[in-house]
């Protein structure tokens, strides 16, 4: 008998016209692995929140969601409670107490279980998902995913039957999130529970996932095994927002040669490419394009030294770097190589105790209060919402032209252009805390943008972001690109620099250790590379995107045919 | 590091401090006073040698000082008068109660900075926890979100300065506007956050009824007979308190009762009350030592 079932569902939030989720008939069976995607705001959330008693949103609901048969309401607060557990989205919003010990007992805590008990499940949990080094730990000392996977040890310890998770990997760093999707596999093949998942990055899930479930705007467009969603997906190609998402393999796949299985990991798709190319190739290489703009350096790095406090450890060493005008220039490295401090050096907020940082030929000591960020230099934060003071998008944008010369009208002009040309205009009066993650990034990057600053300085933009919203942001870097502004970004996303950004620069252990153009730069490196190029390096040289991997498949494939 | 006396139950360390502090109180004897004296500043050591050694001499012995000083200027009582300031008395009395009340304030905070040491937010948490789990609960989360908001503050503050608005120059109106604007962020942001949470707690079952309070304490037998010692020391104390045995009468004049058998019992029991965690950490110390000796 099926777990859950959805039968005929439709769901009205109050005030709104449209259902946010239309007739929806799901069975989900013990012990299957879900995954739900699609585009934000396609209803995914409402859909597993309707599964949750505690959490279930206010509104209209037709049809019933049933729990082994019984209605979703009807459960007895203690079931709900235990048997179905949900992890949200933020690693850092979601833990309660201050000690790792502490968070782990909250739920059996409130089942109102006894000391003996709970110390029995608690050290089972620790010792499942390896926490028991930092059992005793105050939630301070973790890192992201360490959090993530101490919110899930703490919902597991209360034995559920059923595991939802929204979006839990959205704010981990890919290595982190690695991890994260790999605990969920164990906890899936070895406890058997039923896991429903919702997920941007289907690369990692896709080759687990039993079923996967397609939304879009609130109706199941596919509910099938991940195959048949690649194949739906691949037949909409580039006008499904969410084909940018599918697992390399598979794009690959469906626009090269879809004949024979198709591959979902990069080890199926390595031995599929071989299969259909064989290993003589006439076509290795991509001839790479010259970049046009002129080499004229804007921020330079000379030989900086940094840390925190005198007896400290050394977060930068010996760093030189250079950006040029115009460019669109990215940091990458994992977690802890000195990424934001480096950030933190160019917008003055750290001080380099050697060395010297250079902006627009002038070194950044000698620049006066503020005159730095006068229509000069710009950071957009990492979570936009340090940014938001005002009560609606269009008096957000209105709060920063608010100083500077003209009359009212033209100010308002201003910020409605830049709303239109951020495509927010119909949200204008909406609070800005009631956009999805993707509109408020543009929000809060219009509000920077009106200072008209030439550099813009951004901490990991694409955090959390679904694909196409990815889309949207690299369209606008590249028409900011062409009015001349230069964009140094830090980001974990290789991916996302690999297709869009010009110049990227590898830090390890405080330094530079390679810097070139993506190409260059990820075809020379083996782990720390693209989805594509760790696919296609055995047959060639320089492919790191999807497209590379395609047009010389298809370039090799005609001249198989001629010869 | 975990060692001593602080491995012991919340309970007994609980116990033990609320016992001495009260003591220490109370007592105005001078051969209680100097007990103590001598035992919170040995622990004192104990625990933190040479920062706590530098804290005692810089600024607990100047308020030992002024409190010698300001007494007698104030308080004008007393039988054996030293000399005339301005018209008023300076009398002995006056300045040998200064010196004991000094002594007793010192003596006070010393044991109040080895309870901080002691005693960390878990086991505070603890105790409140035995009063009621919800109190508990509430102080976790306060440890919890109080350095939470420092560092978002922190965040929001760089973000605004980044932006070119910063607020450590300008006028102070205009410092004193963004500081609130800053505020103001991180009051929406936090309400904002506090929806997740109470989600989060929610689904892990808050608000069922008969919750339990979780701890990773256990009550051993060492601690029984912790307390046992505790609890046997305090009574002789209370005993000797009835009999005014830990005060002296010092205005007009000094007159401090005798010494008897009986009072000398209270003294060894305060005296050895008092030396209980530095014995159990120095005892712990020569087993170490003892132990590395044999391997």
């Amino acid at each position: 008998m099926e777990i859950i079932n959805f039968n005929d569902v439709s769901f009205l939030y109050p005030l709104c016209k449209k259902k946010a989720i239309k007739n929806l008939n799901i069975k989900i069976y013990p012990s299957e692995f879900i995954v739900v995607c699609g585009k934000s705001g396609c209803g995914k959330s409402t859909l597993l929140r309707l599964m949750k008693q505690e959490l279930a949103p206010d509104g209209d609901l037709l049809g019933e969601v049933l729990y082994n048969g019984l209605s979703i309401e009807e459960l007895s607060p203690f079931v709900s409670a235990s048997e179905i557990g949900f992890v949200h989205q933020s690693p850092e919003k979601q833990i309660v107490t201050d000690k790792v010990w502490h968070e782990l007992a909250f739920g059996l805590e409130s089942l109102g279980i006894d000391n003996k008990i709970i110390r029995n499940r608690v050290a089972e949990m620790a010792s499942f998902f390896g926490i028991q080094t930092w059992f005793r730990k105050s939630i301070f000392e973790l890192s992201g995913g360490q959090k993530q996977i101490l919110n899930l040890a703490s919902v597991m310890a209360m034995h559920p039957k059923v595991l939802i998770l929204d979006e839990p990997t959205s704010q981990l760093d890919p290595i982190a999130s690695t991890e994260f999707i790999s605990t969920l596999r164990k906890i899936n093949l070895e406890l058997g529970t039923t896991i429903i998942l919702s997920e941007h990055r289907l690369e990692e899930v896709f080759p687990i996932a039993d079923k996967v479930l397609l939304m879009e705007e609130g109706e199941a467009e596919v509910y099938g095994t991940p195959l048949e969603v690649g194949d739906f997906l691949s037949s909409k190609y580039e006008e499904h927002p969410m084909y940018e998402g599918l697992p390399t393999a598979m794009k690959v796949y469906s626009k090269v040669c879809p004949e024979g299985d198709c591959p979902i990991t990069v080890r199926d798709g390595k031995i599929w490419l071989t299969d259909l190319l064989g290993n003589e190739l006439r076509i290795k290489k991509i001839n790479s394009e010259e970049n046009s703009y002129k080499k004229e350096p804007i921020i330079q790095i000379k030989d900086v030294w940094f840390r925190y406090s005198k007896n400290g450890n050394d977060v930068i060493r010996d760093l030189s770097l250079t950006v040029n005008k115009g460019e669109l220039f990215a940091i990458i490295g994992g977690n802890g190589v000195g990424k934001s401090t480096l950030l933190k050096l160019i917008t003055g907020t750290n001080r380099a105790y050697r060395g010297k940082v250079i902006i627009n030929d002038k070194e950044i000591k000698k620049y006066k209060y503020n005159e730095l960020f006068t229509e000069n230099l710009c950071m957009l934060p990492q979570n936009p919402k340090a940014l938001f003071t005002e009560v609606s998008a269009l008096e957000e944008l209105l709060d920063m032209v608010e100083d500077s010369k003209g009359t009212d009208d033209e100010k308002l002009n201003r910020a409605k252009d830049m709303l239109e040309c951020l495509g927010l205009s119909h949200l204008s009066d909406m609070h800005s805390y009631d956009l999805s993650g993707g509109e408020q990034q543009r929000l809060a990057l219009g509000k920077v943008l009106l200072l008209n600053p030439k550099i813009l300085l951004l901490d990991e933009p694409t955090k959390g972001l679904d694909p196409f919203y990815k889309k949207v942001l690299a369209k606008i870097f590249k028409e900011l690109q062409e009015e001349g502004v230069t964009i140094v970004m830090v980001s974990h996303d290789i991916e996302f620099c690999a297709r869009h950004f010009d110049r990227c620069a590898m830090l390890f252990d405080g330094t530079v250790i390679s810097e070139d153009t993506p190409r260059e730069l990820f075809s020379s490196n083996s782990f720390y590379t693209t989805a594509s190029n760790r696919m296609s390096k055995h047959l060639f040289k320089n492919a790191i995107t999807c497209e590379d991997v395609i047009q010389l498949c298809e370039q090799n494939m005609i001249q198989n045919v001629m010869s | 590091m975990e060692t001593g006396f602080k491995t012991y139950h919340p309970i007994v360390n609980f116990c033990y401090f609320l016992a001495v502090i009260v003591f220490t109180m109370i007592s105005m004897h001078p051969i209680f006073l100097v007990i103590t004296l001598f035992a919170s500043f040995t622990y004192s050591i104990v625990l933190n040698e040479l920062s706590s050694l530098k804290f005692n001499l810089k600024f607990l012995m100047p308020i030992l000082i002024i409190m010698a000083i300001i007494n007698p200027l104030f308080v004008h009582k007393g039988v054996t008068v030293l000399f005339y300031l301005n018209g008023n008395a300076i009398t002995l009395e006056a300045i040998i109660y200064g010196i004991a009340s000094g002594t007793m304030m010192i003596s006070v905070l010393m044991w109040f900075r080895s309870f901080n040491d002691i005693m960390d937010s878990d086991k505070v948490i603890y105790i409140f926890g035995r009063l009621s789990p919800s109190l508990s609960l509430i102080l976790s989360m306060t440890f919890r979100f109080i350095p939470l908001f420092k560092e978002q503050f922190k965040e929001i503050s760089e973000a605004q300065k980044n932006i070119g608005r910063g607020f450590s120059q300008g006028g102070i109106f205009k410092r004193a506007k963004q500081f609130m604007r800053e505020f103001s962020i991180l009051i929406t942001w936090s309400m904002e956050n506090s929806i997740e949470t109470s989600d989060s707690m929610r689904a892990r079952g808050y608000g069922l009824p008969h919750r339990s309070s979780f701890s990773i304490y256990r009550f051993d037998r060492r601690d029984a007979i912790a307390l046992a010692i505790i609890a046997s020391l305090s009574i002789i104390i209370v005993l000797g308190c009835h009999f005014d045995m830990n005060n002296i009468v010092y205005y007009p004049a000094i007159i401090i009762g005798d010494i008897t058998l009986l009072s000398i019992i209270v003294y060894l029991a305060y005296f050895a009350l008092l030396m209980i965690p530095i014995i159990v950490d120095l005892l712990e110390e020569y087993k170490w030592k003892s132990l590395i000796s044999m391997m």
